[in-house]
């Protein structure tokens, strides 16, 4: 019984935890101007991250090790250098945009300007990770997360012709508006968002905070292979909600109340609360998520003591680092920048980094002299290298694209 | 650890392999650093090297600036090389295990600092995140699970 409930808390909290700033935002601008067309991306993009969480986590609950330290073994101080670079670069920018993301979901809540929430938001991110414990914080955040079905209950409420969007899901390209290259550049940037490098730090980081072993194996999987394919069913239904409303009357979504426009046109007030919360609580989740991430990544390069089982003086450098970083996003925000076009970058930038991060974790998965007999089976590792190509194609694509586009205008 | 034609018991380790960039974890486990080069003993410098000299043993695990060197090239100054002896060293799986405390390690006191400086004085700092009691040992326990 109480194995079976962990097992469903898991899986609520991967469902709850999957979407971020990043997917809320990317989601309803593709919905808002290529409707259900680019729906592909985001399933490419989740089975790509359950892949890669997977490997992720297995080597992390057997060997006990996580991500960089095993980046650096495996590459090198040269190459792992450049990747602590460029990952640590992106996941302060993501930092940024989900702190930013939680203030203007509470300015829509309270008609207080979201520059005045930014300082409180980090205040509260910092004290959950020096008073919370990990598993609480997991959870609480996942589950209220969890709200954000609400966009799905938003599409249902909106009655949209299904047989269209279907259509438009199938068909590919649906609009002569746009161009090839933006269609290809949204499709990196679905991407991008579903296989941010940070969830995968996180991931791997957070089973050995909660000292995973091999008996956790299965329970891992679970979370996996059942929680983040219904966090990306959230996606299209962020997607959905916008092609449904948004993309009939030519509206193109910069601002996050554009995204709640369509579950409140469906479901009224009451709908929009229980979404605003569920904002609130994905994006300070990932606030939490990014934070750490920041930190696991320097220590684990670096060697120091880190994570949330210690007491904070017994990882110190960890937590010093931590409140630069969140320091250093309060002043980003701080200087006027727009948080939504913070975040539509550094998802492209995400699909940069992305083959620095997976190709360690495919070797180690593989090295029996961490693994023992939990090496990649010869199924997933065909999988596994298919989506090798596909993410050295994005990595590639997406600053041609970036530029090409110009971010997609 | 030695090198060469000798059939000694032991266990062939290839240093790049198997003891650069590996963590390195004190006598509690808890992490103290990554090894970032080698130092190795005295090997004389432009000489005949005669043929029944003894090779090179390692004699310590050199960690902080010589991360900077690995990457850019050169070799920090002898003052600034943070040594760990090989002596310590009790374990080499895929971690390096010391039989030493971190606290009496001289490449720990960028941690201690930071410690006793800041993190320590900000209240709440010496507690593990989650629970009521403050935990003072030295033992790498984790929190509540």
């Amino acid at each position: 019984m109480k194995k079976s409930f962990g097992v469903a808390l898991g899986i609520l909290t991967a469902i709850g935890g999957f979407v971020d700033i990043g997917d809320l935002v990317t989601n309803a601008v593709v919905g808002s101007r290529f409707g259900l067309s680019l729906g592909w991306a985001v399933v490419v993009g989740v089975i790509g991250i359950c892949v890669f969480a997977q490997m992720a986590g297995r080597v992390a609950a057997v060997s006990g090790r996580a991500t960089f330290e095993l980046i650096r073994e495996r590459l090198g101080p040269r190459v792992a250098v450049l990747n602590l670079s460029a990952s640590f670069m992106i996941n302060l920018m993501t930092l940024t945009a989900e702190i930013g993301g939680v203030a203007l979901a509470l300015q829509l809540v309270s008609s207080v300007d979201y520059l005045l929430w930014v300082p409180f938001a980090a205040l509260a991110v910092w004290l959950v990770i020096w008073r919370v414990k990990f598993s609480i914080m997991e959870n609480v955040a996942g589950l209220v997360g969890l709200l954000l079905i609400g966009f799905a209950v938003g599409l249902f409420l909106l009655s949209p012709d299904w047989g269209e969007l279907g259509r438009q899901a199938v068909q590919g390209v649906s609009t002569d508006t746009e161009k090839v290259s933006t269609y290809w550049f949204f499709a990196v940037a679905l991407f991008g968002a579903a296989m941010t490098p940070y969830e995968v730090f996180f991931f791997s980081s957070g089973a050995v905070e909660e000292g995973w072993t091999e008996k956790d194996l299965a329970q891992s999987r679970a979370n996996v292979l059942v929680g983040f394919p219904l966090g990306g069913l959230l996606s299209l239904a962020i997607a959905g909600c916008a092609a449904v409303v948004l993309l009939p009357q030519l509206i193109s979504v910069t601002a996050l109340s554009q995204v709640m426009l369509p579950v409140a046109m469906a479901g009224g007030k009451l709908l929009l609360a229980v979404i605003i919360l569920g904002i609130v609580a994905a994006t300070a989740g990932a606030a939490l998520e990014t934070t750490l991430s920041a930190g696991y990544t320097i220590a684990q390069f670096l060697g120091w003591p880190w994570g949330k089982f210690r007491p904070p003086a017994q990882a110190a450098r960890f937590h010093l680092l931590m409140i630069i970083c969140l320091i250093v996003g309060v002043g980003t925000l701080l200087t006027g920048v727009d948080p939504i076009q913070v975040t539509e970058i550094s998802v492209i930038f995400s699909a940069v980094a992305l083959p620095l991060t997976y190709l360690p974790i495919l070797i180690v998965a593989n090295d029996p002299e961490y693994m023992g007999e939990h090496v990649n089976g010869q199924a997933l590792n065909g999988i596994a290298l298919i989506y090798l190509v596909i993410i050295l194609a994005a990595a590639i694509a997406a600053i041609p694209l970036l530029i090409i586009t110009g971010a997609g205008q | 650890m030695t090198p060469g034609t000798d059939d000694r018991p032991g266990r062939w380790l290839d240093a790049q392999l198997h003891l650069l960039d590996r963590q390195v974890l004190d006598v509690d486990d808890v992490p103290v650093a990554v090894v970032d080069d080698l130092e190795l003993s005295e090997v004389p410098f432009d000489q005949e090297i005669s043929i029944d000299t003894p090779p090179p043993v390692i004699t310590a695990l050199l960690s902080g600036a010589a991360i900077a060197t690995r990457i850019f090239g050169g070799r920090p100054p002898e003052s600034r090389m943070q040594r760990t002896p090989w002596a310590a060293v009790v374990d080499i799986g895929v971690v390096i295990k010391l039989a030493v405390g971190r606290d009496t390690l001289d490449l720990a006191w960028t941690e201690r600092w930071v410690r006793d400086r800041i993190i320590g004085r900000i209240p709440g700092g010496r507690h593990i995140p989650g629970r009521k009691r403050s935990e003072h040992s030295g033992s790498d326990e984790r929190g509540g699970s």
